[in-house]
């Protein structure tokens, strides 16, 4: 089910998001600008995912608790 | 980039350019292009003072002119009840251009010193006017309280008489001396046969004053002062001074001249009464007439000035805007270089090379304003000289350029950070921010800023408050992110979000010390809910973010690093490619690109399934260089780690002094090879300038054209500076790789501290409240008591403290480890003249 293909998977999403949005964005004053800033949002928001996803993929310790109440 | 847009990118390019401008047009064509705020004017005549410059006594006249204006100001708004100064909007505009706009700053001129001399006739009455009140004021005060010292004496006399006339028991006599004892002459005299010295003196000086006295007549003196409640105002300054009433009673003129010597010499006024009761009531009676007569001829003069001022308050924006505009001109007009002869004025400055068409339209228009036929003519000039960085940023962008320009001016035509600040500025905030709650409430904060853009910036921002309007698109930037970050950590105010099947379970039924469960899924967005409130939380959170940090923080400064490509393509410095960006790249990589490549892989292997333990990546790495080539099988990560990690080391190890030798022998060889071609002695020639009007240039050597020259800085070739400088730049890059990768480390110690310390703010104060067991009414009371604390404390600790605090870590991310990298910020700002900058400069 959950493996390092889905991380691959969603970096190519977002890279073919990154790339129709490079062409995409209209010409002006700001299209460096949108570009640039639309790639780096890309990447950023992907690093985070990908890295909170990887953390979580094959864990070391399970959570533990002292305080459940016997009904949870 | 040869775009047709200008970018942030890099900075414009820029010209320079010298104009010849017909001096009728001069004034004119400087107007128009301050309008235009895209040309720098160079000082041409540097050699010259102040006061050899051709228009400095045209300058001392304006700077008159806008004394004269500051003066009207203050008199303006010291006037109460307050005039309004009508805006500049609503005035009709002042001629500043254009062949009529001498005579209107002549007639201004005169104006100005006309209403100036006005209104100081008007002051002058004003104040003597003033000055007269307040020493009948004085007098009546005194006239009133003396009356009372006196009705006191004359009360406690009658007494006296009474007891002596007792035996008598005649009421007639009684009435007798109660009814002369207050008329002139004899009964007066004989009532007091002291005499007295009355006045007027400050209260502080008041202690002083009678203990002088004491000693000075030795005691022989009755002293009686009563307070002035109401204090005195001084006309001119408006300072208050607090007055007493004194009246003195002593025998003899000796001493009384004594006394009025003394109250004189410590600033006392004087002033005569009679010591009869009538006589007095008379001159109280005077005086008051006298005052109602200077106050109603004050109360006009106040109208007639208030009048005067509110002409002057009609037309003050203008005028001074006018005035403030011409200074501008003239002290532009200083900078340029005067030719007699053909009666021509040459400018010379930066201008960006995108907007010469404009400046030349601009300098046609200034031709038709000014009314003649001849305009001013541009030529472009070719240079070595370095021009000033432009970056032509917007209200967005502005924001972010300024965080990076307080670093350092980006050097002429270097990559620009500023534009990559936009996103990794708000983005590495929010890693150490994340909160969807504490993102929420910036962004709503920043978005009504920008809501309220325009009458915001119209009324004028709280000097305090102005810092975070100017960085409103930032901080809706940083608010945005810290949503995301903080969906990805799962925290809103401290609490969880559980949108999707978590990846664990608790098991039923059970309590003491219980494990999880796993489901066999993986949460698919964020932190997996269950985490929340687990024990070993910490531990989990500490291991993920830390990583995450150093993932981070290599991305970032792989991608800084990289940014030095653009540079040296553009410098053409292909050398510095091979020389220092690749191995500086390998350095890096062989080092912290290995050690994220195995943070990775390690979280990619099920651990479960495998037969060795997790090994601990700090330790690898610790060991990678202690012991080189062994690696502890029961710790290895992969199979031939041991031989991969001595050729990483090995790699690293060449980069030392492939960074450190290459580029000086390289700079040495064609050094040696120019020399051996025998150019050694012309290098100043080879380099010189070509000026593109060059005949222009032999006609007239001292105009202008020489200052382009003038400025020609050759630097020998210095073998020994050359190594210096590399060998400091390499250990730098290599100690700097270790420290800076550390220094991301800010963002998982920063990221727990926010997240701890908005969990220890709920649980000490709105978790209380919800547990408390108290009555509805209690309950409800204490709720509301605490979650104001609670809300107080998530603004002004957690979203302000904390949020300052990542602000500046982000920056120092951003200046530090990554401009560190490759912004060489060797530049200066392009400060065209324009007038849209001068208001606020006066500021």
């Amino acid at each position: 089910m959950s493996s390092f293909f889905h991380v691959v998977l969603v970096g190519i999403i977002i890279a073919a998001m990154g790339a129709v949005g490079w062409f995409v964005l209209p010409k002006g004053k700001s299209q460096t600008l949108l570009r640039s800033s639309l790639l780096l949002t890309l990447t950023c928001c992907y690093l985070m995912w990908a890295i909170t996803y990887l953390a979580q993929l094959h864990p070391i310790i399970s959570p533990r608790r002292s305080d459940l109440r016997a009904e949870y | 980039m040869s775009s047709n847009y200008p970018s942030l990118f890099r900075s414009e390019e820029m010209s320079l350019v010298q104009l010849y401008i017909p001096s009728e047009v001069a004034h004119d064509t400087i107007s128009e292009l301050a309008e235009m705020g895209n040309f720098q004017f160079k000082d041409l005549n540097p050699s010259l003072t102040t006061f050899q410059r051709s228009f400095t006594p045209r300058l001392r006249a304006l700077a008159e002119s806008s004394r004269r204006l500051r003066l009207f100001r203050t008199q303006i708004t010291s006037l109460s009840p307050p005039l309004g100064i009508t805006p500049l909007s609503a005035v009709p505009p002042f001629t500043t251009v254009g062949p009529r706009a001498q005579n209107a700053y002549d007639e201004l001129e005169g104006k100005l010193k006309e209403h100036e001399r006005r209104l100081a006739d008007m002051n002058r009455s004003w104040e003597e006017l003033g000055k007269r009140k307040s020493e009948l004021e004085e007098k009546r005060w005194v006239l009133r309280e003396t009356a009372g010292f006196f009705n006191e004496a004359e009360h406690r006399h009658t007494e006296i008489r009474t007891s002596f006339d007792d035996g008598d028991g005649t009421a007639p006599l009684l009435e007798h001396a109660a009814e002369y004892g207050t008329l002139p002459g004899e009964t007066g005299l004989s009532g007091f046969d002291l005499e007295f010295v009355s006045g007027t003196i400050e209260r502080s000086r008041m202690p002083t004053f009678e203990r002088i006295l004491w000693r000075v007549l030795r005691g022989n003196l009755y002293m009686n002062y009563s307070e002035i409640e109401e204090p005195f105002v001084d006309p001119t300054s408006g300072k208050e001074t607090h007055k007493d009433v004194f009246i003195i009673f002593a025998h003899g003129s000796d001493l009384l001249a004594k006394i009025r010597k003394v109250a004189e010499s410590m600033g006392g006024t004087l002033y005569n009464i009679d010591s009869s009761q009538d006589k007095r009531s008379d001159a109280l009676r005077e005086v008051t007439a006298r005052l109602e007569d200077v106050d109603t001829v004050l109360y006009n003069m106040g109208q007639t000035r208030r009048v005067e001022l509110s002409k002057i308050a009609e037309m003050l924006e203008a005028w001074t805007d006018a005035v403030r505009r011409e200074e501008e001109i003239f002290k532009t007009l200083n900078l340029l270089s005067y030719d007699q002869g053909r009666k021509t004025l040459v400018a010379e400055g930066w201008c960006p090379t995108r907007d010469i068409t404009a400046i030349q339209l601009g300098l046609r228009r200034a031709m038709d304003t000014a009314g003649t036929s001849v305009p001013a003519i541009l030529s472009e000039l070719r240079t070595h000289q370095t021009p000033p960085t432009f970056h032509r940023t917007n209200k967005f962008t502005e924001g972010f350029q300024t965080l990076i320009d307080s670093y350092g001016i980006a050097t002429y035509q270097e990559v620009n950070p500023g534009l990559y600040a936009v996103i990794t500025f708000p983005f590495l905030f929010a890693v150490m921010f994340g909160d969807i709650g504490h993102g929420i409430l910036m962004f709503m904060t920043a978005a009504a800023m920008i809501f309220w853009e325009k009458p915001i910036a119209k009324g004028g921002v709280n000097e305090n408050l102005e810092t975070f309007f100017f960085g409103r698109y930032l901080i809706v930037l940083m608010g945005i992110f810290s949503i995301y970050t903080g969906a990805m950590y799962n925290d809103i105010f401290s609490k969880t979000l559980h949108l999707f099947q978590s990846g664990w379970e608790w098991p039923s039924n059970s309590t003491g010390l219980v494990t999880a469960e796993s489901t066999g899924h993986v949460y698919p967005f964020g932190m997996d809910p269950l985490w929340h409130g687990a024990d070993n939380a910490l531990i989990f959170n500490n291991s993920y973010k830390m990583k995450m940090s150093i993932i981070l923080g290599v991305i970032h400064m792989t991608f800084a690093i990289c940014l030095q490509v653009p540079n040296h393509l553009h410098f053409k410095k292909y050398m510095n490619i091979y020389a220092e960006f690749i191995p500086q790249m390998i350095f890096f990589h062989s080092i912290f690109g290995y050690l994220v490549i195995c943070i990775i892989y390690k979280w990619s292997i099920d651990w479960a399934q495998s037969a060795t333990g997790p090994p601990g990546l700090l330790n690898m790495l610790i060991y990678m260089f202690l012991s080189p080539g062994n690696v502890d099988p029961s710790v290895q990560l992969y199979r031939g780690q041991a031989f991969v990690q001595t050729l990483l080391l090995l790699l690293a190890l060449v980069c030392v002094p492939w960074m450190l030798a290459l580029k000086p022998y390289l700079l040495w060889k064609e050094h040696s090879k120019i020399k051996a071609q025998g150019y050694q002695g012309l290098n100043g020639q080879e380099n010189g300038r070509h000026s593109t009007s060059e005949p222009l240039e032999e006609e007239e050597e001292e105009v202008g054209m020489a200052v382009a020259e003038s400025t020609d800085d050759e630097h020998p070739f210095e073998m020994g500076d050359i190594i210096v400088h590399q060998v400091i730049h390499t250990i730098e890059f290599c100690l700097g790789c270790i420290s800076n990768t550390a220094s991301y480390l800010r963002l998982w110690a920063l990221s727990l501290a926010h997240a701890q310390l908005s969990e220890v703010l709920w649980s000490m104060t709105l978790d209380l409240a919800f547990e408390s067991e108290s009555g509805i009414v209690v309950r409800g009371l204490f709720l509301f008591v605490m979650f104001a604390m609670w809300f107080g404390g998530t603004v002004g600790i957690l979203c302000v403290m904390e949020g300052l605090s990542a602000f500046l870590h982000a920056l120092r991310l951003h200046w530090v480890e990554a401009n560190g990298k490759h912004y060489m910020a060797g530049g200066y700002p392009f400060m065209p003249l324009s007038f849209a900058t001068l208001g606020n400069e006066e500021d």
